[in-house]
């Protein structure tokens, strides 16, 4: 499955944050969009998986995507967005529970990405006890649960100190070297993108255009 | 950059779907006055079906009509008072006039109203007083008092702990494709949680006050009416021994939602 960014613009009220984005993701690639704070990188993923409408332009999907993925279009944020209140395997069971699992299979698909990100041993430990490595790696294996056709992520390593970000990296480039996803990779980190980017996007001042 | 498909045959191409929305902080604007009427309209219709019982809350017609005798009665008083022209003769007809006087007559009720409160040597007393007295009265238990003392702080705290639920947790859950009511349930809910827990304890500290005020003033039995006892008596051994049970008493509350929060919040540090 591809995806395809058609002549994209939006604002907020008065301000033009972009501006005629035209960008292809094809599968099996890492794009990744480089560009100074605040020119509209994480407005863009929004659009692109449909947490808002562009006001001009549209993202199309082209094919279908793989079967068996529960939903294509799986974010990670910059944040980690883990529920305080749910324990590691809580917390990617969330991502699974609204879909048509029998709880054994939910649990096999759980312990199979816990162990895939290397947090097997950490499956009842609250978000509260991990670091902010371990967390953004549970957030990728929340990813990884929904067997997602593209990866969207939004300064997955930011919030994280460089030796973790260096380790995390590797186990990003591991990852694509043994399952190949798909991923939009948003960073405004020039050497992060063209380490692990096969195209880079450099998004200009706002309003943000294609460069 | 080609155009090429890597499979043989033409792809299926659709716009991604929209998942944001339902969450969003948006106005209320029109949509208030609309429930403020609906909830009127409500009321009226259970009052006259009579699934609301007429002793506990009185039809919103029955309350008018009682507000407009007593803006009848205020106007009277007034005419006799100052024997004015236009007022007099309101006071000898009755409420066929009055309705055509009404609305000077509604000011000076509320004129009558405010001077009662706004002395300084009623103004708290009377109103926890006509409160609490007046629903004894009626109903002869203390449940709508407490029930309208509680009701609203705990309202307006879960109110506000929803209202700071951590939005991009609820972006996520939208991203992960969840139900709306899966995002209610398994994070505005639990987000909420704390602020809802605080809520129940200002709740319960003013449903002890409550209770023990209407007791204190109409009822014969109780705490409150022990401590008055005991205090017109000069019995400080009854007067302490009150005061220590009103104290356990919020100790137990205190304690029970200090478990709560120790068991449902046990995920904070
Ligand atoms: N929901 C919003 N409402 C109004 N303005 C917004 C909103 N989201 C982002 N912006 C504005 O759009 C610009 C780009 O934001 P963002 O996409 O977060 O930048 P980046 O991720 O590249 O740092 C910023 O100036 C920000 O203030
Ligand atoms: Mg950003």
């Amino acid at each position: 499955m591809d995806l395809r960014l058609n002549n994209i613009s939006h604002a907020y009220e008065e301000l033009q944050v972009l501006k005629n984005i035209d960008l292809d993701i094809r599968q099996s690639e890492i794009v990744c969009i480089v560009g100074p704070s605040g020119c509209g990188k994480s407005t863009l993923l929004r659009l692109i998986g449909g947490l808002e409408q562009p006001q001009v332009g549209e993202v199309q999907q082209i094919g279908e995507p793989p079967p068996g993925s529960l939903n294509p279009l799986t974010y990670i944020f910059q944040d980690f967005a883990l529920l305080p209140w749910r324990t590691v395997k809580g917390n990617v069971s969330l991502a699974l529970e609204d879909h048509d699992l029998g709880s054994k299979e939910r649990g096999r698909v759980i312990d199979d990405v816990l162990r895939r990100t290397g947090l097997a041993e950490f499956g009842d430990a609250l978000p509260r006890q991990l670091s902010g490595g371990m967390k953004q790696r549970v957030a990728i294996a929340r990813a990884l649960s929904v067997r997602p056709a593209v990866m969207l992520m939004d300064e997955p390593l930011s919030a994280l100190d460089s030796q973790t970000r260096e380790l995390l990296m590797g186990d990003l480039i591991d990852l694509w070297m043994n399952e190949g996803f798909t991923a939009c990779y948003v960073t405004h980190n020039l050497a992060e993108a063209v380490r692990l980017g096969h195209r880079i996007v450099v998004l200009s001042r706002r309003p943000g255009t294609c460069r | 950059m080609a155009e090429d498909q890597s499979s043989g045959q033409a792809d299926e191409i659709k716009t991604v779907p929209y998942r944001g929305g339902s969450f969003e902080i948006r106005p209320l604007g029109i949509i208030s006055p609309f429930v403020f009427i609906g909830l009127i309209a409500f009321w009226e219709f259970g009052s006259r079906t009579g699934f609301i019982s007429g002793l506990v809350l009185p039809s919103p017609t029955e309350v008018f009509t009682a507000f407009r005798h007593a803006v009848c009665a205020s106007v009277r008083f007034a005419a006799t008072a100052d024997h004015r022209l236009g007022l007099r003769q309101c006071a000898r007809d009755n409420c066929r006039t009055c309705n055509r006087s009404f609305f000077c007559g509604a000011g000076r009720f509320v004129a009558i109203g405010f001077s009662h409160i706004s002395n300084p040597e009623n103004r708290p007393v009377t109103i926890v007083y006509y409160l609490v007295w007046h629903w004894r009265r009626i109903e002869g238990r203390n449940n709508p008092v407490i029930l309208f003392g509680t009701f609203f702080p705990t309202v307006i705290a879960t109110y506000g702990g929803v209202d700071n639920v951590d939005r991009n947790l609820i972006r996520m859950g939208q991203s992960f494709g969840l139900s709306w009511s899966s995002i209610v349930r398994k994070i505005i809910f639990p987000g909420a949680l704390p602020a809802i827990l605080s809520g129940c304890r200002i709740s319960a500290s003013i449903a002890i006050i409550l209770l023990v005020a209407a007791e204190m003033i109409g009822a014969e039995f109780g705490i409150g009416a022990y401590i008055l006892l005991a205090g017109s008596l000069f019995a400080t051994d009854q007067l302490i021994a009150g005061v220590a049970v009103l104290s356990v008493l919020g100790l137990c509350f205190a304690w029970v939602i200090g478990r709560a929060e120790k068991y449902f919040l046990r995920w904070r540090a």
